[in-house]
């Protein structure tokens, strides 16, 4: 738990995560906001925010009576956004921070290369 | 949602000193408000003035919608617990219980003999010859079992050991998860509170520096570190809240960026590091008092 | 949501308060009784002393009659007032009892300690009378002119004594918790002024004479009956005065 970011982005990026490597599988149920709240030590309308944010982007949907599920196709979805981006999370700095050091977008190609290639 | 407390300009002096000064703040419904400041800053005397415990000099406070002052109503669903409580000399733990138990009319009798358990209190000995932390404990126990709707703690976990208070926040949220109700949380330890809290609200020298949902809060600012020149370079022109450096580098906490403010940082070489709740409000208070000094 | 708390009856609140001071039965009951009869044993030694050392020579019939021993205990009732208010104020309008609830509570102690320490003396003093003078004609619980009185009229007229003395008390307790000590010397001392004021009037106006006539012919049991005024006057301070203090801590 980052302390410096919002609580509720948090929780929503920890589940997607989950369900992008398929510890968490698609109509599968969620935890419960009061154990997710108990588990993280936060608030409970903090883990319902962050829950909420799932069910606006159509990860995750409520059936009543009963609790969150994942949605189907919910992994592909995740999958698509995160790699649009990738882009600017990863790449970008990993480019700064190589020109800051020097390093020729040569060199930083054939490093990706080796890499990659494992 | 509605307000549980409404606070408009609450102003207490004593004499010269001004204790609360102009005071005004919301606490809706079955939320969790972490009231924040240093030591002395009035946190204690604002709770006081919403128990009706204390007068105010000027302004006015409401709690479920009436004044709390000599009103049985309100009191009844109101549980005020503090570090500094007083206690009769001759009373023991268990008479605290058994008193709270006729006070409060939500009182779980079985669940404060759970926590007594759990906290491990000494009910036989007497409050004086109890050590800070099992006072503490005391209050603890009666702030949770009396499930009054409205719940104010103030400092409840001083004195009390790490293992004590992992115990007390977590009753807390299991309790409030399982009974909702409002709560009121004082302290000057931030970081162990902080995402217990829905709403803050920061007190300095008696007047509120901050009123704010804790979620907007986190991540409004950003420390920045990197070499000397392009730290000012950035900062030139936005609100700074912290400034440090050693050597050829410095890092600025900056409040308000943008994303895009962000990825330019980054670009620009800049390591971004982010601000708790607890650095962001030490910040604030801090600021607030070079202004008053200049 | 909490289940919503409807407030407690009067009834219940007043009672809280009452269970509070009663947690603590030594400060307001044993130390007071076995204060009473430390007392008694204290003077009944000094009889059997003096009888002893008087030898076979016959002592005047009256000679054990008179006795201040019970006022003292009569004041310390109002120490055990004070320091009752002082205890427990703080605490128990600082977990959320209104200060009128509290005041009724407090109120409905010190009167149940009158009855209950007036009825305890005349109780007293009919053994007293009964085992004629402890077996040494001593009189202690109803000493002097008081020894024909009628046992409840003794007991009624102790009780509202002590009720006089335990609200100045609860008056003066009031203050201390408001005003701490320097508000109960300057009350104490605005009393004695009025006092003495009093007394001038009285003198310079000569009806010094007729109201000590009038006062002299009061039966003990008036006489006690006739510092109700007092009693109720404090009584209605002591609320006044606490209605503004603040609880400690």
């Amino acid at each position: 738990m980052d302390d410096g970011r919002p609580i509720f982005l948090q929780i929503a990026e920890q589940l997607e995560s989950q369900i992008i490597d398929g510890s968490m599988r698609e109509e599968t149920q969620v935890p419960s906001i009061n154990d997710l709240a108990a588990f993280h030590r936060i608030n409970p309308a903090t883990a319902l925010k962050g829950v909420n944010l799932l069910v606006d982007a159509g990860i995750l949907y409520k059936k009543r009576g009963i609790g969150m599920f994942i949605a189907e196709g919910a992994r592909e979805r995740l999958i698509a956004a995160r790699t649009d981006a990738f882009q600017d999370h990863y790449v970008r700095p990993l480019v700064a921070q190589a020109k800051a050091l020097g390093i020729t977008p040569e060199q930083l190609r054939r490093m990706i290369g080796r890499e990659a290639g494992q | 949602m509605t307000a549980v407390i409404e606070a408009k300009g609450l102003t207490r002096h004593y004499g010269k000193v001004r204790a609360v000064e102009e005071v005004s703040f919301t606490v809706e419904t079955d939320s969790i408000c972490g009231l924040l400041g240093r030591n002395g800053a009035g946190k204690t005397t604002v709770m006081r003035l919403i128990t009706g415990q204390e007068f105010a000099s000027d302004g006015e406070v409401t709690v479920f919608g009436e004044s709390p002052v000599e009103n049985p109503a309100v009191l009844a669903r109101t549980c005020f617990v503090r570090e500094s409580q007083v206690y009769p000399d001759s009373f023991r733990g268990k008479h605290v219980l058994k008193a709270a138990a006729h006070l409060f009319p939500n009182w779980d009798a079985d669940y404060a003999g759970r926590l007594v358990d759990e906290f491990r209190v000494p009910l036989n000995r007497r409050m004086k010859k109890m050590s800070r932390g099992q006072r503490s404990a005391v209050g603890v126990i009666v702030g949770l079992a009396a499930r009054a709707e409205l719940t104010l703690l103030d400092e409840p976990y001083a004195g009390l050991d790490a293992v004590a208070r992992e115990l007390f926040y977590d009753h807390l949220l299991a309790d409030y998860s399982a009974n909702p109700r409002t709560i009121v949380l004082s302290t000057h330890l931030i970081d162990e509170a902080a995402r217990l809290l829905n709403h803050v609200v920061v007190v300095d020298g008696g007047r509120v520096l901050i009123d704010a949902d804790a979620d907007d809060l986190r991540g409004t600012a950003v420390t920045l570190v990197g070499g000397h020149a392009a730290i000012e370079r950035f900062a030139t022109g936005k609100e700074a809240l912290g400034w440090d450096s050693v050597g050829g580098i410095s890092s600025v906490t900056l409040a308000g960026l943008s994303d895009a403010d962000k990825a330019a940082a980054v670009a620009a070489g800049l390591e971004l590091a982010p601000v708790s709740l607890q650095q962001l409000i030490v910040n604030r208070t801090r600021n607030s008092i070079q202004e008053v000094r200049s | 949501m909490t289940a919503i708390a409807v407030a407690p009856s009067l009834g219940h609140r007043v009672a809280t308060t009452v269970r509070v001071h009663a947690s603590n039965p030594w400060a307001l009951f044993y130390t007071p009784a076995f204060i009473t009869l430390g007392v008694f044993a204290l003077n009944y030694a000094i009889w059997r002393t003096i009888l002893l050392a008087a030898g076979d020579k016959p002592l005047a019939p009256d000679a054990f009659d008179y006795n201040g021993g019970v006022t003292w205990v009569m004041f310390y009732l109002v120490v055990v007032a004070v320091q009752a208010m002082n205890q427990t104020f703080s605490f128990t309008v600082g977990l959320g009892s209104t200060r009128r609830d509290y005041y009724l509570g407090t109120s409905a102690v010190f009167v149940a300690l009158a009855v209950t320490f007036g009825g305890g003396i005349a109780l007293m003093a009919g053994i007293e009378r009964a085992t004629s003078g402890w077996g040494v004609d001593g009189h202690f619980f109803a000493p002097g002119f008081l020894q024909s009185l009628p046992l409840w009229e003794l007991a009624l007229m102790y009780a509202l004594a002590l009720a006089m003395l335990m609200f100045v008390g609860a008056a003066a307790g009031s203050m201390f918790v408001r005003w701490a000590a320097t508000g109960v010397i300057i009350f104490f001392g605005v009393l004695a002024v009025i006092a003495v004021a009093a007394i001038y009037l009285l003198v310079a106006s000569s009806a010094a004479g007729p109201v000590l006539t009038w006062f002299g012919e009061l039966t003990p049991l008036q006489a006690a009956a006739s510092t109700l005024p007092v009693t109720i006057v404090s009584g209605v301070a002591g609320f006044l005065v606490l209605r503004r203090a603040t609880p400690k801590g």
